[in-house]
């Protein structure tokens, strides 16, 4: 199966709304909307399915969502809350592959092609992977797997919530026949009266069109349409290939608050991240700390040095100074973790040399 | 709450509390001043947790006393803008701070003083009596060779060293070092040895204005506070060991070589310019009478200049011209002596006339 890639796309269920519901109890089980006032020309920035069922959908100006369902609940977004969700999801998809591309904070793809997790396979990687969200998480994803961007992507949206769903080479063509044209992705409200104005309801009927009909209606976008009317894109996933911290955490096997237990985990994290950065040949300056208490609570606490981490640091005293202004030692941890950052290629040893005054061989 | 003060009174105190508080905060309350008023005493304090500057204003006319925290910087500016001696009103209505002057209002934004932070500090045993403008000179003298953001993050401050009616204090980033020692005005009776990090130590020098001022510094293992006038500074210690830098200057040395202070300045920014931009490494050949400083670098430029000198021996050595350029201008004598030990594994700057500091510089292999 040479050349045929295993693309999947992540797509958080109304992230928004599920993060509120999960912190705030008291709004589940009712329709919540995540966005502006609805007493003033805000919109609608995410709802939970609750409020889809009363025909609320994203980017609704909420005055039209309360009138919709008027014992809605209203509520401001956290962005600082997402984003760190957001951080923790993308943590996870880095588990899994180092080629993912982030759309927004909810969503991802990932190129798993050459990944030989799972006996190389897509579907129960992106189970792994909607398992691993909910565990670290407690929020749902859906899951689409296909050979291309676009078709995942459609995968993605078809059992949503919590949904997985695979489109196969052999079923691609097909599927996109069958598409609604309102449904491809890169073709909003106005290019589908667009296409409707040109006769083109589905799939099958944006196929008769020919690559110079659509260059002239569509411009640039028109070749785009042409190859997906034929379930053909190429587009690659667009990861960072620039690797800008390395980091490593440690589960804890039961929650625990000796000091002299927990600088032992960190040398040990510590030690492994620096492997893991020699091997890129990278060295790093800063060192961030994270703590995430039995309550979930989570804290970092850095420090950047001027020179690159290096066996000279005293990496004990280190840590016991950054732990100073945390609550390790009196309230439990379940979760360590040792991040390097700020990044430099590792320089070959130096011709000048200057000598140290505390260095044990003077 | 309600006082009237005068600009100039509140300006200064306010500066002072305000450079210790950290533009990017964790914390939100602890981007504002604590204010606290009793009947007589306005106590202002400004911290980031590591440090702390308290201030006190004395009234001589009653007020009414409160207590409430409200954003430094803000109010700095604002106090910097007004006109100098304008009278400042501030009165505490619905948890906003109204801030009158002349014909300027202002309304402030508060957060309550119950959720302050307190500075935790222990019991702090030890003390001593100096002379602000003596402690001044010890820490400019001094701070120059401080690590900033080393590894080894104990250079990153200052060792202050108290045996019995002696002050040491030592700084170094393990490339050079300084160490200014003096007499104190009264023995202490104690030996003590503590680290205070780089941030304390230049805020405390900040507060160091007035050279008449006597101040009292007290101490533990954990915290150090001084007394200045109507300000208490407070600093957390660094909590290591400082390490053993005596051994240096126990080795062998060959005979001191004596330099036109200035003339050596010069001639070492000159040659720096051609060294390599990253390592800033010169080259010292001496030979009978003459001192030559080379420097080339990766374009293959070069430097050369010549100092007469009275001198026989003959060596070649190569140093960071920053750092010798640190120590020369950091003397205060016409002529500067400098040591370099028989193994050439180090070179000590002093003066000819014993001065309470000296500094080592350790060469460069190039």
């Amino acid at each position: 199966m040479a050349g045929i890639k295993k693309i999947i796309h992540i797509d958080m269920d109304a992230f928004f709304a599920a993060i509120e519901q999960r912190d705030f109890p008291e709004y589940r089980d009712k329709p919540l909307i995540v966005g502006g006032n609805p007493c003033s020309r805000g919109v609608v920035a995410t709802c939970n399915y609750e409020a889809r069922q009363y025909g609320i959908h994203s980017a609704m100006s909420c005055a039209k969502a309360l009138q919709l369902c008027p014992h809605a609940l209203f509520v401001k977004p956290r962005f600082e809350a997402y984003r760190s969700v957001s951080n923790t999801i993308r943590t996870i998809f880095a588990e899994f592959t180092p080629i993912f591309e982030p759309l927004s904070l909810d969503e991802a793809y990932l190129d798993v092609t050459d990944s030989a997790d799972y006996q190389g396979s897509a579907t129960r990687i992106a189970l792994a992977i909607k398992t691993r969200i909910q565990e670290e998480t407690g929020l749902t994803a859906s899951a689409g797997i296909s050979y291309n961007k676009f078709l995942a992507k459609i995968a993605s949206d078809i059992n949503k919530p919590d949904g997985l769903f695979v489109i196969t080479p052999d079923q691609g063509l097909a599927f996109v026949e069958q598409l609604p044209i309102g449904k491809f992705h890169g073709i909003g409200k106005a290019t589908e009266k667009k296409m409707h104005q040109l006769g083109v309801y589905s799939g099958n009927d944006l196929r008769k069109l020919s690559l110079t009909h659509l260059q002239q209606h569509f411009g640039k976008a028109g070749v785009y349409y042409y190859h997906i009317a034929r379930a053909i894109d190429d587009r690659p996933v667009k990861w960072d290939r620039i690797t800008k911290s390395v980091g490593v955490e440690i589960t804890l096997p039961e929650d625990i608050d000796d000091g002299d237990e927990i600088l032992t985990q960190l040398t040990a994290l510590l030690e492994k991240a620096q492997t893991k950065l020699t091997d890129k040949n990278l060295q790093a300056s800063t060192l961030t700390l994270k703590v995430k208490y039995f309550d979930f609570k989570q804290i970092t606490r850095s420090r950047t040095f001027q020179e690159a981490i290096s066996e000279k640091m005293d990496s004990t005293a280190l840590f016991k100074d950054l732990l100073k202004s945390t609550d390790v030692g009196t309230k439990k941890v379940r979760l360590l973790g040792v991040t390097l950052s700020s990044l430099n290629d590792l320089e070959p040893e130096s011709v000048a040399k200057q000598i140290d005054l505390f260095s044990p061989d003077n | 709450m309600k006082f009237i003060i005068n600009r100039e009174q509140l300006l200064i105190p306010l500066q002072q509390i305000v450079s210790v508080i950290e533009k990017r905060q964790t914390m939100p309350i602890l981007s504002n001043v604590h204010m606290k008023l009793t009947a007589d005493n306005l106590e202002l304090i400004g911290t980031d947790l590591e440090i702390q500057i308290m201030a006190n204003i004395k009234f001589d006319y009653s007020t009414e006393p409160g207590e409430i925290t409200i954003p430094a910087r803000k109010l700095l500016d604002i106090c910097r803008l007004l006109p100098s001696q304008a009278e400042i009103k501030f009165e505490l209505t619905n948890e906003k701070m109204k801030v009158l002057s002349g014909r300027s209002r202002f309304s402030l934004s508060t957060l309550p003083a119950e959720n302050y932070p307190e500075f935790s500090e222990t019991p702090l045993e030890n003390q001593f009596y100096i002379n602000a403008g003596l402690l001044k000179v010890a820490l400019e003298k001094t701070v120059f060779c401080m690590a900033n953001q080393d590894v080894r993050y104990y250079l990153n401050g200052l060792m202050l060293n108290i045996s019995n009616s002696k002050l040491r204090m030592v700084a170094s980033d393990g490339h050079r070092l300084s160490v200014y020692e003096n007499e104190l005005q009264s023995p202490t009776g104690y030996e003590a040895r503590i680290i205070i990090p780089r941030k304390g130590v230049m805020e405390l020098l900040r507060l160091l204005d007035d050279p008449e001022t006597d101040l009292s510094v007290q101490f533990s293992s954990n915290n150090i506070k001084v007394v200045i006038k109507n300000i208490i500074f407070s600093a957390k210690l660094v909590d290591a060991r400082y390490p053993d830098f005596n051994k240096v200057f126990l080795q062998d040395f060959r005979n001191p070589i004596y330099v036109q202070r200035q003339i050596l300045k010069d001639a070492l920014t000159r040659v720096a310019i051609l060294s390599n931009e990253k390592f800033k490494g010169i080259s010292i050949e001496i030979s009978p009478n003459s001192l030559k400083i080379s420097a080339h670098n990766p374009e293959h430029e070069e430097a050369e200049e010549e100092l007469f000198i009275e001198y026989q021996d003959e060596l070649t050595i190569s140093f960071n011209a920053q750092y010798l350029l640190d120590a020369v201008s950091n003397m205060d004598s016409e002529l500067a002596v400098i040591s370099i030990a028989s193994n050439l594994s180090s070179c000590i700057f002093e003066e000819p006339v014993a001065q309470p500091y000296r500094y080592i510089v350790m060469p460069m292999r190039l």
